[in-house]
């Protein structure tokens, strides 16, 4: 849809292919559609456009090429490192991870507990911050897998990754720290190595990328059983054919994004500080994780007084798409888990809205989209 | 005109939403999500499982209008589930699609309407409103075996101002016959009865659960003479016979429930005739007339001939001209003048002196 016609801002859910990604898609699809695990011509030009991707797409996150495997998104990378190594038939393995996961790794937990694991969910401050002293406590000779992502796909804000990666391996050197960084590569560069992360799950559509692609990044050293049975592909890791499509729409994608990413923030960050002071200057709200560390892409706002709920509504009625928690499977939007933890009151869980903005900003995007929340909101009052 | 329709998923609402928007309004669909399990799971069956919402979806989606899904779980939980379970520990019969209507979807779904600027709502009920000067009345649709005024009682001509019914003249085959031709999918959809957070199960199992229930008690007859015990009034409503110990190869029915000695009562089908009882929390479409009114007592039962005289504000004695079998309390007892509703409410297990108290 074209943006006069309606303001897209829920690019923390996906955001549009960039032109680059959807051509070495088509591209890919054309002229090395063969299956690159085969024996002919046409195969080997499709590994060939797989490795060289793998290289560049490794390199982008200053990891190895043979440390990133290619799966269906995030979520599969999430159920993978969180659910698989979980084997050991006494059931002493642990497993901490936040109260404000996204629900791929939250779920997945909830397996792993289901299953007879203790599993930790550590608690976060008003900001959304998770709680570093009750995060280092939980790490014990146990803890198998400690799971925190970079930064929340909520409120957008940072998580003290280093500090706890470096806090894992001070208690427990075995430990895998996982982080999901799904959300936080749309607008961060992201070096693995430097950070002390030891798995991560990336998604190729949310840097305008390909849906259906995404990373599964395991640090040289470690090995978990495979989430996929079939066909030895990708190293014997991960069967199914590999979408090598995908994987060269993801490289383009994320060529475009790294080569561009300081002049794209500052203009997503420009139009994000717009438009949230012209809703202060006209409204009671309160922007979540404004004085922290966070995400520029997103602002999670609470309108006090209004439904959000009703002004979602009213929001796409006047051409503008925003989101509210996460979906259920009825398409109601539940209160969101990551603000419960956050103990913002049941009264006032309910007036929140995410805003999220992409890499297809222009100028005056912010002061538009401020225009339209309050023409909205006048009529809704 | 914008209109905002409630679609539940079902060949009637669908209809609905494909009918104005052909007749060029500017249609919103909307789907109330009232109920969810406590780990928030969706029904199995009734009108408001994921299935459903989806079939709603899908149905906007080829109409090409907006479509929302709104949470009103919090609403329904407090005005219908509790009342259920606590009408049903009363030794009283719920009508809960009754107290949903009355409660929360009307109320909630005109204020969602005025504030997205609609001018009117829309759902798909069989029931038609006619304009009287300016005066809206409700009245039975032209079809009376699909007609659903009843469970539309407590609209009053303010709000049936706001509110189209568009079945309200159309058949049941005619509405499965426009999704036909509209291409819904929904167009040979079976139609749902049952209560939407029960299902197909027992509804004393989902009360058992809530409350605590009550322990053993006796089952007597008219004269107090004991003939058997029961595990909690909970399972029992006027009238039933299903699970009544019966007598002398004569059938035994349920005739009252005195809960605070945790006592059934059985006896004949002919000790179950009610001729007077009282009706509470009346609400009126419009003014009344007292002139040649009629009752029903249940959901689609007969139409009775009844006098009615007002005991107060909202409590009002109902006469029937002949005595009648199954007049529960706790279901509602909706006015009629011929085709006309006049208006309705509660019907009270007090009987009148207890109500002058």
């Amino acid at each position: 849809m074209n943006k006069n016609d309606y303001m897209y801002l829920d690019h923390a859910a996906t955001t549009p292919m960039r032109e680059v990604a959807f051509e070495a898609y088509k591209k890919t699809e054309m002229d090395a559609y063969a299956n690159s695990s085969g024996g002919h011509a046409l195969s080997r030009k499709a590994k060939n456009i797989l490795e060289e991707s793998r290289e560049f797409i490794s390199s982008c996150f200053g990891a190895a090429p043979n440390e990133i495997t290619f799966t269906s998104g995030g979520t599969e990378a999430d159920n993978w490192i969180i659910k698989t190594p979980f084997v050991d038939e006494e059931k002493k393995s642990e497993l901490i991870t936040t109260q404000i996961e996204h629900e791929a790794v939250l779920a997945s937990a909830e397996d792993v507990k289901k299953k007879g694991y203790k599993v930790k969910f550590i608690s976060c401050d008003e900001d959304g911050i998770t709680n570093l002293e009750e995060f280092k406590k939980s790490i014990n000779p146990n803890t198998l897998i400690a799971s925190v992502m970079y930064a929340n796909n909520e409120t957008g804000v940072i998580q003290p990754i280093k500090e706890m990666s470096q806090s894992v391996k001070n208690i427990n050197p075995k430990t895998l720290f996982h982080s999901d960084v799904v959300q936080a590569v749309a607008t961060k560069k992201i070096d693995f190595h430097s950070l002390g992360i030891d798995s991560a799950a990336i998604s190729g559509h949310k840097i305008g990328g390909p849906k259906g692609i995404g990373v599964m990044f395991l640090k040289t050293g470690y090995k978990i059983p495979s989430l996929l049975h079939g066909g030895k592909q990708e190293l014997e890791r991960r069967a199914g054919t590999v979408n090598v499509s995908g994987v060269a729409g993801l490289a383009a994608a994320l060529k475009e994004q790294q080569q561009n990413l300081e002049k794209e923030n500052k203009l997503i960050e420009n139009e994000r500080k717009i438009f949230e002071s012209k809703i202060k200057e006209e409204f009671d709200v309160q922007i979540v994780g404004e004085n922290v560390n966070r995400l520029c892409h997103i602002s999670n706002i609470q309108f006090n007084n209004i439904n959000s709920e009703t002004l979602m509504v009213a929001l796409d009625l006047n051409g503008m798409g925003v989101s509210r928690g996460s979906a259920c499977a009825s398409g109601a939007q539940k209160p969101s888990h990551v603000l419960k933890a956050m103990n913002i009151e049941d009264e006032v869980i309910n007036n929140h809205l995410r805003f999220s903005f992409g890499w297809n900003i222009e100028i005056g995007d912010g002061e538009k989209s401020a225009e339209i929340v309050k023409n909205t909101i006048k009529e809704i009052i | 005109m914008r209109i905002l329709v409630a679609m539940s998923g079902g060949v009637d609402s669908s209809v609905v939403a494909g009918l104005l928007k052909s007749q060029g309004h500017d249609v919103i669909g909307v789907t109330m999500k009232l109920w969810e399990g406590p780990n928030g799971e969706m029904p199995e069956t009734g009108c408001c499982t994921s299935a459903d919402s989806e079939d709603a979806r899908k149905v906007a989606a080829k109409l090409d209008i907006p479509y929302y899904v709104l949470d009103y779980t919090a609403s329904f939980s407090e005005n219908v589930i509790d009342n259920f379970v606590d009408m049903y520990s009363q030794g009283l019969t719920p009508n809960p699609c009754v107290e949903c209507n009355r409660s929360v979807k009307f109320d909630h779904f005109l204020e969602q309407a005025n504030k997205l600027n609609c001018e009117k709502v829309a759902t798909g009920h069989y029931a038609k409103i006619v304009n009287n000067n300016n005066t809206f009345e409700l009245h039975k649709a032209d079809f009376l075996d699909k007609d659903q005024s009843y469970v539309l009682h407590m609209l009053d001509s303010k709000k049936l101002e706001k509110i189209e019914f568009p079945l309200g003249t159309i058949s049941k085959p005619e509405v499965r016959q426009i999704a036909a031709t509209l291409g819904l999918k929904t167009a040979f959809k079976k139609d749902s009865q049952d209560i939407c957070f029960v299902g197909k199960k027992d509804y004393r199992n989902f009360v058992g659960k809530r409350i605590d229930v009550s322990s053993k008690g006796l089952i007597v007859d008219k004269y107090e003479n004991e003939v058997g015990t029961h595990g909690g009034i909970h399972a029992y409503t006027i009238g039933q016979r299903k699970g009544v110990p019966g007598g002398q190869g004569e059938a035994k029915y349920v005739t009252k429930i005195d809960v605070e000695n945790n006592k059934i009562y059985i006896g004949s089908k002919d000790e179950l005739e009610t001729k007077k009882f009282l009706i509470e929390e009346v609400s009126f479409v419009n003014s009344i007339d007292y002139e040649n009114l009629s009752i029903q007592t249940r959901y689609n039962s007969i139409d009775v001939p009844c006098n009615i005289e007002k005991v107060d504000e909202s409590t009002y004695q109902i006469e029937l001209k002949n005595p009648t079998l199954g007049v529960a309390p706790g279901q509602f007892g909706v006015i009629y003048q011929n085709t006309k509703l006049v208006g309705g409410g509660r019907i009270t297990s007090k009987v009148l002196e207890e109500a002058y108290e």
